[in-house]
């Protein structure tokens, strides 16, 4: 009864809102056979105009195209994505709600929000954006190895800027720090980039951030990037050795990906693992991305659900083991 | 000379300024609909640009950009709302002008105050964008913490002389600040288990809430069946006069500085520029007192205050690739996916560009002018609604803008809650504005100063020269105002005893 009212009020707002899309969809039953006979909403748990937003609506645009039907991309954000992930999780898996996941998707359910990556079928892996650790152009130190010795000699005294408090950049931070068998000071600020500019401005020792986040700093000599953790080296970052190369072996970052609510019926997986192929293949796309700074991948559904358990695990023992 | 030539005349495409008269129109639009802010509007307008060419693209956004910040000052000034944060401080004054009969002046004069305001700051853009740059990277957690505190001691001046209950309500909002997640290590903090809460109060809703909801409320409450409470119907003269423009021309000034300062420092706006340019220019002011009840200068100081911001943000992103506020984080986006990667690279690769910028926002600025200064009598047509249309149409639009900022059922709820806290605020004469300076300043104090703590201890912040001068500025702020009164009051005896002395007894 509620949940009629509610959902009835939603709707009526969402059609007079001219930027939001109709959420309720009257119980049209149909056969999975002729999927996609309607409108599909792809949830974006982030606000309009970030880098996951832009690769989301960006897929999306493509993704309509093999499809034949509109993707409706609608931003939840709140809760560091758990709203939206959340919301996600609770709809009909009928394909028609499709959503953009996060690493935060394998992390959240370890900070006291209720999300499970167990609650999605994964359609698969569109983006990658590995991390980077950098320091100010003046910064005494000029190889990965030279910030490591300097933990180790004072562990804990190097200030370590990221985008917030339980984000992925805090935990890469936690993770160098536990591979080196030291301890960085991480100290979150609100957002990538004035993490960027703290240490653009010097006023922590180093940051780790996204590469897209470090590697225009680089260019321009601002930031030293020193070690890309990530399995191979990458065109932006001319020069920069990977972690694993500088006989660290850390391989860390975001990603993201498109899933749905879990229990699909075959046909329309299939569909949307074709759709979401093809778009994730298409030039418009790899081009978004690249020019953003990050990596377009395109991992179809079975190898990005065991990366994604995976991860699972490891953020687990990660998270859980700073308590 | 070459680049501002090249710049400028790139501008002369029909195409470019067809997309600056679309911006503007959207950007109007945009900022007189309360919960729909000028973020959100180059968020969504960014999704349709990206196929333009970069200039044109450019022209949209910035001119929605700029518009939005003379379209919000309308729902401020007509029904106490704000169209957009930006225009908190234009309530103060805008609102109880329109109150006395004076919707006119206010409205045409706050048009004037944020055309002249966008201009200055454009013109910071063109002349100091790298020098002052550099200035803003010296800004770190621990100048930011200062900085924070003396804006925190702008909660005496907007009390509007109840200081007691301005403390309270500054009390009040500081406590709302700390909603949410812990910044440093992340602990949900009276969330009541709600995700959505767990990055704070919702702020637009609670701004929308606290000011244009409870307005409503208040009306229905005072309201008289039969004895008809006068809706604005009354706009008085539309423009200044010759004495008019005398009593503009300080608050003007006052508010390019401050506006310029504060858009120049990251990831601070308009919101917070126009609360202080308010607060500057009330302590400069002759007539202090009048300040909250429909002074003229206040309204000039805040909009011209809240709009030099944006050339200054622009300076920041365009100078150092960062973001001066949270239009610019959005369009940093749009830009690199053009090709244009925002740093100090920019200036020595594409100085034209730069000019091409400035340039738009100048057409932007008389555009959105023009228009402001053209449709206003069209706006007085929406006031001669009965009254309870009137107030039926507000609580639509209340609604609909805060449910869209984030698709949240949520938001519209603690706007409500919030509408009722104003309501309780307004009819107990509890000022409103300390509330949303502590909402604003609470969380970017606490945030900054435990990220001084963690980067240095306290020698972080009594080691740097700038953040001790912003401590001992706020420490006069706090100190001067009552001494001053007391000095004032002892001459005052001082006098009065030697002219007892010296008159006759009859």
């Amino acid at each position: 009864m509620r949940s009629t009212t509610f959902r009835l009020t939603a709707a009526a707002l969402a059609v007079t809102a001219l930027t939001a899309g109709c959420a309720d969809r009257g119980g049209v039953s149909e056969d999975a056979a002729d999927y996609p006979s309607q409108d599909i909403t792809l949830v974006v748990p982030y606000d309009a105009g970030g880098a996951s937003d832009l690769a989301a609506r960006t897929l999306a645009a493509r993704m309509e195209d093999s499809l034949g039907q509109s993707i409706i991309v609608e931003n939840r954000s709140g809760g560091a994505g758990s709203v939206g992930l959340e919301n996600l999780a609770g709809r009909a898996a009928d394909g028609y709600s499709i959503g953009y996941l996060p690493v935060e998707t394998v992390m959240l359910g370890y900070q006291g929000y209720d999300v499970d990556p167990g609650a999605y079928d994964l359609v698969g892996q569109m983006v990658s954006v590995p991390a980077t650790i950098a320091v100010p152009e003046d910064s005494p130190y000029e190889t990965l190895d030279d910030l490591v010795e300097a933990a180790r000699s004072e562990p804990g005294a190097l200030s370590v800027s990221n985008s917030g408090a339980g984000s992925i950049w805090e935990a890469a931070t936690t993770e160098l720090g536990r591979a080196t068998e030291t301890e960085f000071q991480p100290v979150p600020f609100d957002g990538g980039a004035p993490a960027v500019t703290a240490a653009v401005g010097g006023q922590v020792d180093a940051v780790v951030a996204g590469i897209s986040e470090t590697a225009p700093a680089h260019a321009d000599g601002r930031l030293r990037v020193l070690a890309l953790f990530d399995s191979q080296p990458s065109d932006s970052l001319p020069g920069v050795e990977t972690a694993a190369e500088q006989g660290v072996d850390v391989v860390i970052g975001g990603w993201g990906g498109i899933g749905a609510p879990a229990g699909l019926p075959d046909e329309v997986r299939t569909k949307l693992e074709e759709a979401f192929s093809e778009a994730a293949d298409s030039d418009e796309f790899r081009t978004i991305i690249a020019d953003s700074g990050n990596i377009p991948v395109n991992v179809p559904s079975e190898e990005f659900s065991e990366f994604v358990d995976q991860e699972h695990t490891r953020f687990g023992a990660l998270l859980e083991g700073q308590d | 000379m070459s680049p501002i030539v090249e710049g400028f005349s790139a501008l002369l495409d029909p195409m470019v300024l067809l997309c600056i008269a679309a911006g503007a129109l959207l950007g109007m639009l945009v900022g007189a609909f309360p919960g729909v802010t000028a973020t959100m509007a180059v968020a969504l307008a960014s999704g349709f640009t990206l196929s333009l060419e970069p200039l044109p693209g450019l022209a949209v956004l910035l001119t929605i950009y700029v518009a939005a910040n003379f379209g919000d000052r309308v729902p401020a000034i007509l029904v106490n709302t704000p169209g957009t944060p930006a225009s908190i401080a234009t309530t103060f004054d805008g609102y109880a002008m329109a109150r006395q009969g004076r919707a006119g002046l206010a409205l045409t004069s706050s048009a004037f105050a944020s055309a002249w305001g966008t201009l200055v700051g454009v013109v910071l853009l063109m002349v100091a964008a790298i020098p002052l740059s550099r200035l803003a990277l010296n800004f770190g957690p621990a100048e930011m913490f200062a900085l924070v505190v003396f804006g925190l001691t702008m909660m005496i001046g907007v009390s509007g002389g109840r200081i007691v209950k301005g403390l309270m309500a500054g009390g009040l909002g500081l406590l709302l600040g700390a909603v949410g997640r812990d910044p440093i290590t992340g602990t949900p903090r009276f969330t009541f288990g709600l995700p959505e809460l767990s990055d704070g109060i919702p702020f637009i809703a609670a701004i929308i809430g606290l000011f244009g909801i409870a307005e409503v409320m208040n009306q229905i409450l005072v309201h008289r069946r039969g004895r008809e409470a006068e809706p604005i119907k009354e706009f008085g003269r539309w423009f200044p006069r010759r004495s008019d423009w005398r009593t503009m021309l300080k608050p003007m000034a006052i508010g390019s500085g401050v506006g310029g300062v504060v858009g120049i420092v990251p990831a601070t706006g308009g919101d917070i520029a126009g609360i202080l340019g308010w607060d500057q220019a009330r302590r400069a002011s002759k007539r202090p007192e009048e300040f909250g009840k429909g002074s003229l200068e206040g309204i000039t100081a805040a909009d011209t205050s809240s709009n030099a911001t944006l050339g200054g943000s622009v300076t920041t992103t365009l100078a150092l690739g960062l973001p001066g506020d949270s239009v610019m984080a959005v369009m940093i986006g749009s830009m690199v996916v053009w090709g244009i990667q925002p740093g100090p690279s920019l200036f020595a690769n594409q100085p034209d560009l730069v000019y091409s910028i400035a340039g738009i926002m100048l057409i932007a600025t008389v555009v959105a002018l023009v228009i402001s200064v053209l449709r206003m009598r069209g706006v007085a047509k929406l006031l001669e609604l009965p009254q309870h249309f009137l107030w039926a149409v507000i609580l639509v639009f209340c609604m609909v803008g805060t449910y869209a900022v984030n698709n949240s059922v949520l938001d519209v709820a603690v706007m409500l809650v919030f509408g009722l806290v104003g309501l309780f605020l307004k009819r107990f004469g509890i000022p409103p504005g300390p509330v949303v300076l502590g909402l604003i300043l609470g969380g970017l104090a606490e945030g900054n100063l435990r990220r001084a703590l963690e980067i240095g201890g306290p020698e972080n912040i009594l080691t740097s020269p700038i953040a001790l001068g912003l401590l001992a500025v706020s420490a006069l702020a706090l100190v001067v105002p009552p001494l001053r009164t007391a000095w004032g009051a002892r001459r005052a005896r001082a006098r009065a005893a030697s002219e007892n002395t010296t008159t006759p007894a009859p």
